[in-house]
């Protein structure tokens, strides 16, 4: 049967088109983790560190989390001019990612104190030597003491962050052994982003970040 | 079989609005739609932001390449994506399967936006031939000098299927998107953020082989086009080529952006047929070449 090639074209249309509506009208669409499958804004939960995204903002942690923005830029060691609607992606660093940011909301709800803030004011952009060690994940085996020494200057050169990698672990000293007794299988290639790689695995990062990061503690 | 050109029986000529409503035409008009949405997609991101009420999509969201790098993780992980991608990402994938089950390669010739820039610089090079005698003589002495390699091709067009199966594979084992830093679609529409990553090199690349090449990503390289490919070798349509009124004039196979011998087939069922139908809008003769309806797999 022959197909007049401008019927074809407009069948490319309506089908390509037509299964997109389809699925649409039948609410089978989502462009963006920021709303749910109705169209619903995703909020973060307030009992619920995990639920903070990258790209909430810093006035909505602040807000649902009963938090003072300067607070939080000083633990941080964010320039203390950093607007409130700054996203919490464009915001990331090796002193600071969406990771730190949950362990530290996390020992703040369970009552423990924070890493001492800097002592910057909130209205100036700090001097980078006045930046404080951001918060290390607090554990239970490692409680974070609310009288230790504001460690200044740079951030510490061995704290995992999101955007670490396994080869950076072995710069810094960790055995491969020791990194695939944690994983509990064989390291993958160097360059592998850690969180990337346990994400994809379906295992929490948080756990394993505080059990490679105990490790790279215990090192000299 | 007639071999003269000028013998040829053609079509008789259309009046009124059916004299302008021809395909090639109507395609442009879609791939110039599809474009522009991308673009403004791109730039709504931009100037809206993420951070204010209204949720902006990326329009990385659009990409049905995307819905097959996440695949795996969404059937595996109960519903989850690997980064960048959403549901939207595997809807518009069943939408490109779909098209193409149906009507070959079609999102590729048709709507793909990174096929029609590839096509533009390639109608702009044709441009500046004609008006810059230096640029032709420059043109056609590279082609000369590259013809030796055309030996490659055919085996250059298998790239895309071992890229095909690196992305999938890559995202299915590690999780996130293995060939997201080299996509020169993803370089392209984060082009704002200035970044200097290997996708944007193969997009430099790309571009600037348009020049000389027709598309030459699609030709080579690119894996939603090899998964499209693969589908579209199920489809019922295809073109044919009416051997008794054939002329063997070539001017189909020249017309083909794929560079595909239209000239010998017997329906063009090619996995690289993209079903643009430039083919069929340059064939002089009526009846030669025609979009019909048959049995997958039928005779070449």
């Amino acid at each position: 049967m022959r197909i007049n090639p401008v019927l074809y074209g407009v069948l490319v249309v309506v089908i390509f088109f037509g299964v997109i509506l389809g699925f649409q009208a039948a609410g089978v669409w989502s462009i963006s983790g920021k709303v749910d499958n109705n169209g619903k804004a995703i909020q973060p939960d307030a009992n619920n560190v995990e639920s903070i995204k990258g790209w909430m903002t810093l006035e909505q942690i602040c807000t649902v989390y009963n938090v003072s923005l300067p607070e939080l830029l000083a633990q941080f060691g964010l320039p203390a001019d950093t607007p409130a609607t700054t996203a919490l992606k464009d915001l990331e660093s090796d002193t600071f990612d969406t990771t730190a940011l949950r362990a530290w909301l996390q020992s703040k709800a369970q009552g423990g104190e924070p890493v001492q803030s800097a002592t910057a004011s909130p209205t100036a952009a700090p001097e980078p030597e006045s930046t404080l060690q951001p918060a290390v994940e607090p554990t239970a085996e490692q409680p974070v003491s609310p009288t230790a020494e504001p460690t200044a200057h740079m951030p510490p050169a061995r704290t995992i962050t999101g955007k670490t990698t396994f080869q950076e672990l072995l710069d810094w000293g960790l055995a491969q052994s020791t990194i695939e007794g944690i994983l509990g299988e064989g390291m993958p290639a160097g360059a592998t982003v850690i969180k990337d790689y346990v994400t994809g695995k379906g295992l929490e990062f948080s756990s394993i970040k505080t059990s490679l990061q105990a490790e790279l503690d215990k090192l000299p | 079989m007639s071999t003269q050109v000028n013998s040829v029986e053609k079509a008789p000529r259309a009046s009124g609005w059916k004299s302008w409503l021809k395909h090639p035409l109507l395609r442009r008009v879609v791939q110039l739609g599809a474009a522009g949405y991308i673009l403004f997609l791109v730039i709504q991101h931009i100037v809206v932001g993420e951070g204010g009420d209204v949720v902006t999509a990326s329009a990385e969201a659009f990409c049905p390449f995307g819905g097959l790098e996440t695949l795996y993780k969404f059937i595996t992980s109960g519903g989850t994506f690997v980064s960048h991608t959403h549901l939207s990402n595997l809807v518009m994938l069943i939408a490109v399967l779909v098209t193409a089950l149906l009507l070959r390669s079609a999102f590729c010739g048709w709507i793909c936006p990174l096929g029609f820039i590839q096509e533009m610089i390639s109608a702009f090079s044709r441009l500046l031939q004609k008006w810059i005698p230096g640029f032709k003589r420059a043109v056609a002495s590279l082609k000369q000098r590259g013809a030796r390699l055309a030996v490659l091709d055919r085996y250059l067009r298998w790239v895309k299927y071992l890229v095909l199966a690196w992305a999938v594979g890559g995202s299915a084992y590690f999780g996130y998107m293995v060939f997201r830093d080299v996509d020169p679609w993803a370089a392209l529409l984060n082009l704002a953020e200035f970044s200097f990553t290997p996708g944007f090199v193969v997009l430099l690349i790309t571009l600037a082989a348009s020049f000389f090449v027709e598309r030459p990503w699609c030709r080579y390289a690119c894996p939603l086009g090899a998964a499209s490919g693969l589908m579209g070798k199920l489809s019922p349509v295809a073109v044919k080529r009416n051997e008794e009124t054939c002329i063997s004039c070539k001017l189909c196979t020249k017309a083909c952006p794929m560079g595909l011998q239209v000239h010998t087939a017997d329906r063009v069922q090619s996995l690289d047929c993209n079903s643009c139908l430039e083919c069929v809008a340059s064939c002089p003769k009526k009846g030669a070449l025609e979009v019909q309806m048959g049995l997958p797999f039928g005779k070449k």
